[in-house]
């Protein structure tokens, strides 16, 4: 293709597995000017022909080993995905101690992400040095005290969930129909004192936001900016009430203009989420299928959509709990709904930390959650299952299909950040825009494009382990035949050399 | 866990990081599956779980040997590093998703939960982490006994 042929390359690859292979392939015209640009999500390979031929009960388990990041939210699709393959609604106190351990799973990922990833961003600040945008960096502004309260909430929460669920890393608690155990009186009384603490917890870290970058007018332009803003369509879970709900309910989608485009069961994704694959990737990028794929770009004729903390509060209609909907209020009334900024999902996430901590104080305290009645046994001969959450980094699914044994015979996952893909794209595309001339990459394009990608929160392939090298990234500018031009790489000190 | 005054004697733990699904990945769960065998009373600990959910295994040690893959591209599938507290560094500007060892480290160290003053890495050069239900490269397997060997190595200087 003579376009593809004129198009240089730039590609910005992290080579330590701690960012876990994500790419950035930046394609510059004749001019040296942007192109194009995408981002790649490297996926697992082998999962489908994995999973043939294995019991879908066993999946549960082994979709929640395959990723390092959350195996609670694998744990918990898959475990809805077998409810609709057996065609069994567990009763009330089992969807209730399900949801009150992914709610704690919920705020122990929201806290640590904006603590100890996006602090770096906006506790530390997007113009300090390099050496400083880390976790030490963090520390230091918002004082050691305040660290070890993240840590020890932290471990309260693990603790929690390793009490009612199994091994954080390795949960058991799902079963087709129901949860494996009741949860005892002295089970509840540890979750209800946790969640109270969890509730004061989430408002310290509002209110920690709001001195820090609300009430920072240089944090609120970068936040309001056009370089991080996209005009998308929003997906997420809401409950019967278009409020957000984690655990279950119908998809809902909205246009970039806030109006709903659809509603629908888990079961019916296929008519509404189409996946594209470009033939320079091997990922797949998500579009909504009745809207239409128009390429990487935003606005009402393109199906790209949008996922995680932002999308799920502009995909609802209001918050099921009352600080977290204050929260909400407050957010919408300063942004205008729906919020297209990108980098608001930092925001967002800490008013899902509010709800997640609220709705597990709600639930702890039902004295329903006791009932020892936890599990329907199937009876039916299973055939087809698809089970949706909403995990911390977006709109998850699951789809079995297996013959009546049980035995899987196909499998498909969309995860959070297949959904997400086509969007991160456009704002690395953005930013490269505006960062890039000709062969030369300024630093300031990593910290810009870093910063979008951190505000998604990729989950780059379920990557697991997590070595830092010294070079945790390179560019690489290339001409139309893939020679390279010159290579840029990043020491650890945040020099930028070129070889 | 309550912040630890300084630790009456030196705490050894091993500990083995990655995925039995995926193919190479398994490497660093074997060896420390053996290293339970191979030395008598050594603190093991093995997890699949990523960056900051390694905290705990920061926690209460006064030296800390990981065993994990490390993907460079620039050896051949089974080469066997040995790295030290200097090579583990903080990705300038924050790491691009979640966060790490290095990370998992410095908290643990400076919010004072007895986390180890030295960390060393026996790395292993993976041919492939993430295909799922992928075989071992035949020369990651090999090099199981060596990273023992270095292991062993590592704890007689500890003592």
């Amino acid at each position: 293709m003579a376009e593809t042929a004129s198009r240089r390359r730039i590609t910005i690859d992290p080579v330590t597995r701690l960012e876990g292979h994500g790419r950035i392939e930046i394609f510059l015209d004749e001019q040296g000017a942007v192109d194009r640009a995408y981002f790649q999500v490297p996926e697992l390979r082998g999962f489908e022909k994995f999973a043939q031929g294995r019991p879908a009960e066993d999946m549960p388990q082994i979709t929640s080993r395959i990723c390092g990041v959350c195996p609670t939210a694998h744990h918990m699709a898959s475990t809805k995905a077998l409810d609709a393959l057996y065609q069994v609604e567990p009763p009330p106190a089992a969807k209730k101690i399900r949801e009150l351990i992914y709610s704690t799973f919920m705020i122990e990922d929201h806290a640590l992400h904006f603590y100890f990833l996006g602090g770096p961003d906006f506790i530390v600040g997007p113009q300090a040095p390099p050496a400083e945008r880390n976790v030490l960096g963090v520390i230091a502004r918002v004082g050691a005290e305040t660290g070890r309260k993240v840590i020890a909430m932290r471990r309260k929460l693990r603790d929690l969930i390793a009490l009612a669920g199994g091994k954080p890393a390795h949960p058991v608690f799902g079963l087709p129909g129901g949860v494996a155990k009741p949860l005892s009186k002295d089970d509840q009384q540890q979750f209800r004192s946790v969640a109270e603490e969890a509730v004061g917890f989430a408002q310290f870290t509002l209110e920690l936001f709001g001195k820090l970058v609300l009430e920072n007018s240089n944090y609120l332009e970068l936040i309001l900016s056009e370089t991080f803003t996209h005009r998308t369509y929003y997906m997420g879970l809401v409950d019967e009430r278009n409020r957000v709900n984690f655990y279950d309910g119908a998809i809902r989608v909205v246009t970039p203009e806030g109006h709903r485009y659809a509603r629908f069961g888990a079961g019916e994704y296929l008519d509404y989420i189409a996946e594209r694959v470009e033939p320079w990737s091997y990922m797949k990028f998500c579009y909504l299928k009745p809207v239409g794929w128009r390429g990487f770009t935003d606005g009402a004729e393109s199906g790209v959509y949008c996922v995680a903390p932002l999308a799920r509060l502009n995909a609802a209609e209001e918050l099921a709990t009352p600080l977290a909907q204050q929260a909400y209020a407050h957010y919408m009334a300063t942004l205008g709904r729906p919020v297209h900024h990108t980098l608001a999902n930092h925001w967002a996430r800490l008013i899902e930390l509010l709800y997640a901590a609220e709705r597990m104080k709600q639930l702890a305290d039902d004295p329903e959650i006791c009932s020892p009645h936890v599990r329907t046994l199937p009876s039916t001969t299973p055939h087809e299952g698809v089970g949706v959450v909403e995990a911390p980094r977006g709109t998850l699914i699951h789809h079995y299909r297996t013959d009546a044994r049980g035995i899987i015979q196909q499998a498909n996952l969309i995860v959070a950040t297949q959904n997400n893909a086509a969007r991160i794209s456009l704002s690395v595309e953005q930013a490269a825009r505006r960062l890039i001339s000709g062969r030369e990459v300024s630093e300031g394009l990593l910290n810009m494009v870093e910063m979008a990608f951190r505000a998604y929160d990729p989950c780059l392939g379920c990557a697991t382990h997590s070595l830092p090298g010294s070079m945790p990234l390179w560019v690489q500018v290339r001409d139309h035949r893939g020679r390279p031009l010159s290579t840029l790489r990043r020491d650890s000190d945040g020099t930028i050399r070129r070889q | 866990m309550e912040p630890s005054a300084a630790s009456e004697r030196l705490r050894v733990r091993l500990l083995g990081l990655g995925n039995e699904l995926l193919a190479d990945d398994a490497f660093g769960l074997l060896v420390a599956e053996r290293a339970a065998t191979w030395f008598p009373g050594l603190e093991v600990a093995r997890s699949s779980e990523a960056g900051l959910a390694l905290l705990d295994h920061f926690m209460g040690a006064s030296r800390l040997i990981i065993v994990d893959t490390l993907q460079t591209g620039k050896f051949a599938p089974g080469t066997l590093r040995l790295l030290g507290s200097a090579e583990l560094q903080a990705p300038p500007g924050g790491s691009l998703h979640g966060a790490g060892l290095w990370e998992a480290w410095q908290l643990a160290r400076h919010l004072g939960f007895g986390a180890p003053d030295e960390v060393f890495i026996v790395a292993v050069e993976p041919a492939d982490c993430s295909t799922v239900g992928g075989r071992m490269h035949p020369d990651v397997e090999a090099a199981i006994p060596e990273a023992l060997r270095r292991i062993g190595a590592l704890l007689e200087g500890s003592r």
